[in-house]
């Protein structure tokens, strides 16, 4: 991703009304200029985020700790360990999409009493600039060692100040093999089954940007294209060739949809799919296609929210999950990879089921796009609001 | 009584000047604390919103910006793709209400009139304790009842009332359910109480004008239970209409209500100004509606009204 | 006549429908709440195993006890505030009744999704902006979400109750003399009683499941019971969630007998009360 993105994005809202006090400025500043600003961000970083929330220095912890995260990301028993060595009751809150998670935060100002959010990397340098994320302590972290380099200094937070990468996934699709008979492999197949065998038991992620992707991928369209043409195409097809046959927007079928068998044809991320699997009662019933011929790779990332009250008790947790031991099996629960070095042997290693929907081979990875943030976020917010509409109607 | 009443009239003027002046306080005072914290809870977070649905949403970031006032936003609302969501909304809310009427009216007659009277507390109770059940579990137990592989779908198919698994689920008949179930109570209730309370002039006013039995119930216990039953109507239709969540979770991407299309303004898409001019909307139609039905029953109960006359002068 | 036993008889069969009907998801969750699998929905086998689950996870408990202390202390001020409005407006009523009665009616016309949007807003920038710091606690925003609905429908009870009892006896109290906080306290108080109770039942009772609000305006570390399952429902729910139901039900069902008993014994019965719930 290029700085010119959130750059332009930022002019567009320089104008808005949210806090931002001067400080703030000074880092979208910093940020606009390209290898200058990286220095001058790494001058000014600790001291300059926007200051209201206590930063941690190592005290004791706190009794408490909310997490706002995707759901089911972490594993219970790992949390239930964390409480049980250090204190702190853990809570955990989740969101469908990174829109619903600033939303959140913007409209609480601070006040929304999460410590920890797990926001998609795309979307961090925006939630930095707008003072939502609170800068990390990494003295507090040291097992950010664990970490692989190639998942640290990524562009939307150079030097890790903010966020450290937390897990990465992609985007396919689970089907109801005793209702589709055929094979699907694409998201062309996706969109064919959707309209014909599983229409009115088709469920898509209640998140923008995955749901306009079923189009564009299936469709060879660029997924972050800005084209307004493209826009308008997404909307038409979304809106009349898809929602009439949608009975949910549900970004974790894994949860209940599938070991309840709810729908014939899910959309959604390799994790879930493969916890819906493993909990359902037949689970030779269901197949996972990884989406064709292009599709999504997104990394999630720890973060702490501006105003968090609980900063050590997050701190410490954030530390306590990066160890190689509790990312193998954090693995194991979510069945997302971390970034921590080495995992994919780990992971082997300790024998762990269905690592097919876990690990992918270099070529395929080839096939995965990051989002990019772009002054399109309206439009494909709009696009989302209006194919929910008219599947209702 | 009547030496009382004619005490009060003739004491009520003096009564003032028995009052030491710090007592003296305005007829209203006693409204005063709840005044004040409607208008700092209700009034002002809501006139607050009214103002947002002027504006405009300025980027990706900023919720709302009121330089620029229109009612653009209205018009964005009620475009079609928006509108078709309200008329979902407003159908839900109708049959919703409707069939809750048509449970209600024998089932609280019954219970008014033909239940024993020693147990009739305990049904009473016994039809507010769903109600202590979060409504969120309750909803969720109609999932698992309706869903395909779920207790209703078996039953039926054991039966033969069915060839092939219940697909109910994620359709607007599940919409109906859930919405009838959260909401039949506040019906009963008051409806109840509405026919409790007729009870000794419709027996008296049947037995002498000899009347019919239908005809006693369409033209005289109907009629004198009709606040109860407006109460009713009211209580379920405003709730309703606002409500999505049962809407949600069992009618799925088919349950989308007016209320989520609001929260998604607020929770996801962050356009404060356009989910505002949809809150707006939302409360004008209930308003409106609302107004509507009452003005189709008062020109209804045209006829009704003469026998009611004749029913209370009957009775005293 | 046989007519008339046929009627009676379908009334019945109807009633038994009714009750079924109301009461089928209720046994659907209590039966649940003895899965032993992992999720809610999908039945595994029989067990207590969630009812042992319930005492492991903090947030869960944490959840029930914020929504029943929310429920309390909404249900105070809402009975206080309504209470007095509506004896206001029964015995007071002048010109200002017409637009407060408005004001009442708005309160309860306008649908939960509005008063959310418009409150998180509001108690943002008065915690923010004002400085009112108070407002930033999470208990605070949901008593204050949950009074609003609450004062109205009291006022309403307290008023329909207060009407129909004739004025007689305060103004007896004022002709000797007592004075009109006297009054008050002991002659308007223990008339509207029932309602007042009435009123403050229902109070805690919406405010127990009032779930659109409290997502709104809640603050996490202060999350409400409805708020949790909300959550919960998003990512498969567990079987605790129908156990701590089922206790909670239980737990009502005895406080209802409870109350039951000590009005049977105050010479209320419980038609009367419910009555009065009803706005009767």
């Amino acid at each position: 991703m290029s700085h010119e993105n959130p750059v332009r994005i930022l002019a567009s809202t320089a104008a808005t009304k949210v806090m931002k006090s001067e400080l703030n400025r000074r880092r979208f500043l910093a940020l606009s200029g390209t290898t200058a600003g990286a220095a001058l961000l790494a001058a000014c970083s600790p001291q300059s985020g926007t200051g209201s929330s206590p930063q941690a220095t190592g005290g004791a912890l706190e009794g408490g700790l909310s997490v706002y995260s995707w759901g089911d990301y972490d594993d219970p028993d790992l949390v239930n360990e964390f409480t049980a060595d250090l204190g702190p009751n853990v809570t955990f809150d989740s969101f469908n999409s990174n829109e619903e998670l600033i939303s959140k935060l913007v409209a609480a100002r601070g006040t929304s009493g999460y410590d920890i959010v797990v926001p998609t990397g795309p979307f961090l340098p925006q939630m930095i600039e707008n003072g939502l994320l609170s800068p990390l302590n990494l003295d507090l972290i040291p097992n950010i060692k664990h970490v692989d380099p190639a998942f640290l200094g990524r562009d939307w937070d150079p030097n890790n100040e903010y966020s450290i990468s937390k897990a990465w996934g992609t985007t396919g699709f689970v089907y109801d093999k005793t209702k589709i008979t055929r094979e699907l492999t694409s998201w062309k197949d996706f969109i064919d089954a959707a309209q014909n065998e599983a229409s009115g038991k088709t469920s898509v992620l209640d998140d923008p940007a995955p749901l306009l992707g079923i189009y564009y991928w299936a469709n060879g369209i660029d997924w972050n294209t800005t084209d307004e043409a493209d826009l308008a195409a997404a909307e038409e097809f979304l809106t009349t060739q898809l929602a009439p046959h949608l009975s949910a927007f549900d970004s974790y079928p894994g949860g209940a949809a599938i070991p309840q068998a709810q729908q014939i044809l899910m959309q959604c991320w390799n994790g879930d799919a493969r916890l819906g699997i493993m909990e359902s009662d037949e689970p030779e019933r269901w197949q996972w296609v990884l989406g064709s011929p292009d599709t999504e790779l997104w990394m999630d990332n720890w973060a702490i929210a501006e105003g968090a009250t609980n900063p050590e008790a997050a701190h410490a947790f954030i530390n306590y999950v990066l160890t190689p031991e509790a990312a193998v099996r954090q693995l194991d629960y979510t069945g997302y990879q971390t970034g921590t070095s080495g995992i994919e042997d780990l992971a082997r290693d300790a024998e762990l089921e269905m690592l097919d929907l876990v690990f992918f081979d270099e070529e395929t990875i080839k096939t995965m796009h990051t989002q990019t943030i772009s002054e399109a976020q309206q439009r494909i917010v709009e696009i989302w609001d209006k194919t929910k509409v008219a599947a209702g109607s | 009584m009547t030496t009382l009443t004619e005490r009060q009239s003739a004491s009520s003027p003096k009564a003032p000047r028995r009052r030491p002046r710090w007592m003296k306080l305005p007829s209203f005072a006693l409204a005063i604390p709840a005044w004040a914290w409607l208008f700092a809870f209700f009034v002002a977070p809501v006139a607050l919103v009214v103002w947002f649905s002027f504006g405009y949403k300025p980027g990706i970031f900023g919720t709302h910006a009121n330089d620029v006032l229109s009612f653009d936003r209205y018009a964005e609302a009620l475009s079609p793709t928006f509108f078709a969501t309200f008329q979902n909304t407003l159908w839900v809310g109708v049959v919703g209400t409707l069939i809750c009427l048509a449970i209600s009216i024998p089932f609280a007659y019954w219970l008014a009139f033909k239940a024993p009277v020693s147990r009739r507390g305990i049904l009473l109770a016994m039809v507010m304790i769903p109600f202590w059940t979060n409504f969120l579990v309750r909803t969720i137990g109609w999932q698992i009842i309706l869903a395909p592989s779920g207790v209703l779908s078996e039953a039926l198919q054991s039966i033969g009332a069915l060839d092939e698994p219940l697909e109910i689920l994620f359709t607007r008949t599940a919409v109906l359910i859930g919405v009838v179930y959260n909401y039949l109570p506040l019906m009963i209730l008051p409806m109840f109480v509405a026919f409790d309370r007729v009870a000794l002039p419709m027996r008296e006013a049947s037995k002498d004008l000899g009347a019919g039995r239908w005809s006693t119930l369409f033209n005289v216990t109907l009629p004198l239970a009709k606040p109860g039953i407006v109460v009713g109507i009211l209580l379920v239709y405003i709730p309703l209409m606002g409500d999505y969540i049962t809407a949600t979770v069992l009618g799925g991407a088919k349950g989308n209500m007016a209320g989520q299309m609001v929260a998604n303004q607020f929770q996801t898409a962050q356009n404060w100004a356009l989910g505002s001019a949809m809150a707006v909307v939302l409360v004008l139609t209930i308003l409106t509606t609302v107004a509507i039905a009452a003005l189709i029953s008062w020109l209804a109960a045209w006829p009704l009204r003469a026998n009611q006359k004749l029913v209370l002068g009957d009775k005293s | 006549m046989k007519r008339l036993a046929l009627t009676d008889l379908s009334l019945k069969v109807w009633a038994v429908i009714v009750f079924a009907f109301l009461f089928a998801p209720i046994a659907v969750i209590i039966i649940y709440s003895f899965n032993e699998g992992r999720l809610l929905v999908a039945w595994n086998e029989f067990g207590f195993g969630s009812f042992a689950a319930i005492v492991t996870k903090p947030a869960i408990t944490d959840a029930v006890m914020v929504s029943i202390q929310t429920g309390f202390v909404a249900a105070l001020i809402a009975t206080a505030l309504g209470t007095m409005a509506g004896v206001a407006l029964a015995r007071r009523a002048g010109k200002w009744a017409a637009p407060f009665l408005l004001l009442l009616v708005l309160v309860t016309v306008t649908p939960e999704i509005v008063d959310a949007v418009s409150l998180l807003p509001w108690m943002v920038f008065l915690g923010q902006d004002l400085g009112l710091s108070i407002f930033d606690n999470g208990l605070v925003r949901l008593v204050v979400g949950h009074s609003l609905f609450a004062t109205a429908v009291v006022a309403y009870i307290v008023r329909s109750r207060l009407v129909g009892i004739d004025e007689s006896l305060e103004e007896a109290a004022a002709d000797l003399y007592a004075p009109p906080f006297k009054r008050f306290t002991q002659i308007t108080l223990p008339l509207v009683m029932p309602a007042v109770l009435a009123g403050g039942l229902l109070s805690f009772t919406l405010s127990l499941d009032n779930t659109i609000v409290s997502a709104f305006v809640q603050v996490s570390g202060s999350t409400p019971w409805p708020v949790y399952v909300l959550s919960a429902v998003r990512t498969g729910l567990r079987p605790e969630i129908a156990a701590v139901s089922t206790i909670m039900l239980l737990l009502t069902l005895l406080a209802l007998g409870l109350v039951a008993y000590v009005l049977r014994r105050a010479g209320d019965s419980a038609t009367d009360i419910a009555k009065t719930v009803g706005g009767g």
